[in-house]
């Protein structure tokens, strides 16, 4: 009796609590829309990659057809082809920006001059602004084999043409060059914050017992950012199965299509261009799907090793 | 004085190591930039010979007026602008609500919601699924593909969300006893005391608005209503070298004037946001670091 009193009471508290709230529903209201429409509609979407999709009979309309369309892409050689593209590049360029970013956010933290330091994070940040098409436009201009800029002045040097973007090894390699340009200045801020968080006692005492520059560096500055390193490390590996479409798409082109064609290109070719709905929706449920296993087990492991989660 | 730098008020060789490293860094990061106008500016000959590397050489300005001259970068620089305004206004509205409701902790079945929101960070339709329903909603060749289908940015969501909560909660506690409705302190209280934020997450947003060309690709059929970065793409990358369709009768002479060209459309295409980008600049740095603490 108390009880069943209890719970209406508590009941009724729930309801005034919601109606107090009417004001941040409207609110919300927009926004869940928009949500339900243009992410959980898709994903209701992602049926037809067990159907056999036809375009006047719709998603609801269109036959099942169980497994036949992952049979497909998995016996296909360009569906693996471009899961292997994309896990070179992605690794490419992992190898590449880490450790980069590190290093250039430790030289600006050494910076003492206040004015060089802003103006050279400004002008480092600048390339994360800008977009891919501009990106792959200088890039077409300074790497072509005729005409480039960069091979002109290697000619100088006596260094034959080197075909950055036509050859399949120089091409992922103008491909991190590209990357790391656009990114590697935006990615040190997270570093350089953790930098400014060290205790500043940490450093003078060191400095009073006599530690070297290059000591503070390994002993005080190193082990500060740790955790930092770790998280960002097994987030960028977490998201080793995805590419953005734009860099390999507009940096691509027909000779290194063997090495260029990486997931999302895949999936924008199959579908859009080719107009096979049920594969490339069937290509892209598997990326998502590796991805969440991907994210669980990188979670999962963070935790483990005493981080904070990353989900 | 920071105790960090003992020792660096003299010049010592690590530190004239370190400016001179950092001085050839921001080099190498302003290069291409000045390449694209080194080419932008030369001459005929010059682009020709490929011999333009830092400065222009044989200085005109035949590219710019070539540019003036296209309509067609004209309208799509208007498309562009306008996608950009009101792509950004919407975007930016969509988030505050969404940012300040959820927020609150005293709102019933917020967890939910937001779970709701930062599920679709991973996991998604994909663009197959995704363009259907686009086009479903007769939003196919229309500008409104170009900003309603991507209004929303989960990670500007979840920086907006992370800085309403840590606003100090006695100022909206005096405007509620004084009878201010949730709008109210919304308008007259939050968002007065986030213009940082504001300023950051619109920069985030009309960025990504002017430099996507992909969603045009995708959505757009009509010519004229190209964004300016798509009709880059297609100058740049050879689909569009003339700009009335017509066969190029004027040979190699207007194929290598291109390349000015081009270089010329990459820069108008490029300045304004190396124009703003200085004002909000001081900004958007804490912005980050809030945004990565999660997500």
């Amino acid at each position: 009796m108390v009880k069943a009193e209890k719970s209406r009471k508590k009941f009724a508290q729930t309801l005034r609590n919601i109606w107090n709230c009417r004001m941040l529903y409207l609110l919300l209201l927009p926004v869940i829309a928009y949500y339900i429409i243009f992410k959980y509609l898709p994903m209701y979407g992602v049926t037809i990659a067990f159907k056999n999709y036809n375009i006047f009979k719709g998603v609801f309309g269109s036959p099942w057809c169980g497994f036949d369309v992952f049979e497909k892409i998995f016996a296909s050689e360009n569906f693996w082809r471009s899961i292997k593209n994309t896990l070179v590049l992605n690794f490419a360029t992992l190898i590449a920006y880490f450790p980069l970013t590190i290093i250039l956010s430790l030289m600006l933290n050494e910076v003492s001059h206040v004015a060089f330091k802003k103006l050279a994070q400004s002008i480092l940040y600048l390339p994360h602004f800008v977009s891919w098409v501009v990106v792959a436009g200088i890039a077409t201009n300074l790497f072509s084999q005729q005409g480039g800029t960069i091979n002109w002045i290697l000619k100088s040097f006596g260094v034959e043409p080197i075909p950055f973007l036509s050859d399949n090894g120089w091409w992922i390699f103008t491909y991190v060059v590209c990357n790391v340009w656009k990114e590697v200045g935006w990615g040190t801020i997270i570093y350089l914050a953790a930098l400014s968080g060290v205790d500043e006692t940490l450093y003078e005492a060191a400095y009073l017992d006599g530690a070297t520059k290059f000591q503070r560096l390994i002993y005080i500055t190193l082990p500060s950012i740790k955790s930092v390193v770790v998280v960002m490390l097994i987030l960028q590996l977490s998201r080793m199965m995805t590419i953005g479409l734009d860099a390999p798409l507009l940096l691509g082109n027909n000779k290194v299509m063997s090495v260029s064609q990486v997931i999302s290109t895949y999936v924008y070719r199959l579908g859009i261009e080719n107009a096979k709905f049920s594969e490339a929706t069937a290509i892209g449920l598997f990326q998502s799907v590796v991805n969440i296993i991907i994210l669980l087990a990188a979670d999962k492991f963070t935790k483990m090793i005493g981080e904070e989660g990353i989900i | 004085m920071n105790v960090k730098h003992i020792g660096k008020r003299n010049i010592t060789v690590g530190s004239v190591i370190l400016y001179f490293t950092l001085t050839i860094l921001i080099f190498i990061c302003l290069y291409p930039f000045l390449n694209v106008l080194a080419y932008s500016l030369s001459g005929y000959n010059a682009v020709l010979s490929g011999r333009v590397t830092f400065y222009p050489i044989d200085f005109n300005l035949s590219a710019y007026k070539q540019i003036l001259g296209r309509t067609q970068i004209w309208i799509a620089m208007r498309t562009t602008v306008f996608v950009t305004l009101i792509g950004t206004a919407t975007s930016l509205v969509l988030t505050i609500f969404a940012a300040y409701a959820l927020s609150r902790n005293y709102l019933p079945g917020r967890s939910f919601f937001t779970g709701l929101i930062l599920f679709t960070m991973y996991f998604s339709g994909g663009i197959i699924p995704t363009f259907l329903v686009v086009k479903g909603l007769g939003l196919f060749d229309t500008l409104g593909a170009l900003f309603i289908p991507q209004a929303i940015n989960v990670f500007n969501f979840i920086v907006m969300r992370t800085f309403f909560r840590e606003l100090p909660k006695s100022l909206e506690e005096a405007a509620k006893i004084d009878g201010a409705s949730e709008f109210q302190v919304l308008f007259k209280v939050v968002l007065p005391l986030s213009l940082p934020i504001i300023a950051t997450i619109s920069l985030f947003y009309a960025v990504g608005y002017w430099n996507s060309y992909f969603d045009a690709l995708l959505y757009i059929q009509d010519p004229d209503k190209y964004t300016l970065q798509l009709r880059l793409r297609n100058l740049l990358f050879g689909e569009e070298l003339n700009t009335s369709g017509r066969p190029n009768l004027e040979g190699i002479g207007t194929e290598v004037m291109s390349q000015s060209l081009k270089m010329a459309t990459v820069a108008v295409s490029t300045i304004p946001i190396i124009v703003v980008y200085p004002w909000l600049q001081k900004y958007f740095v804490k912005g980050v670091m809030i945004g990565s603490i999660k997500g």
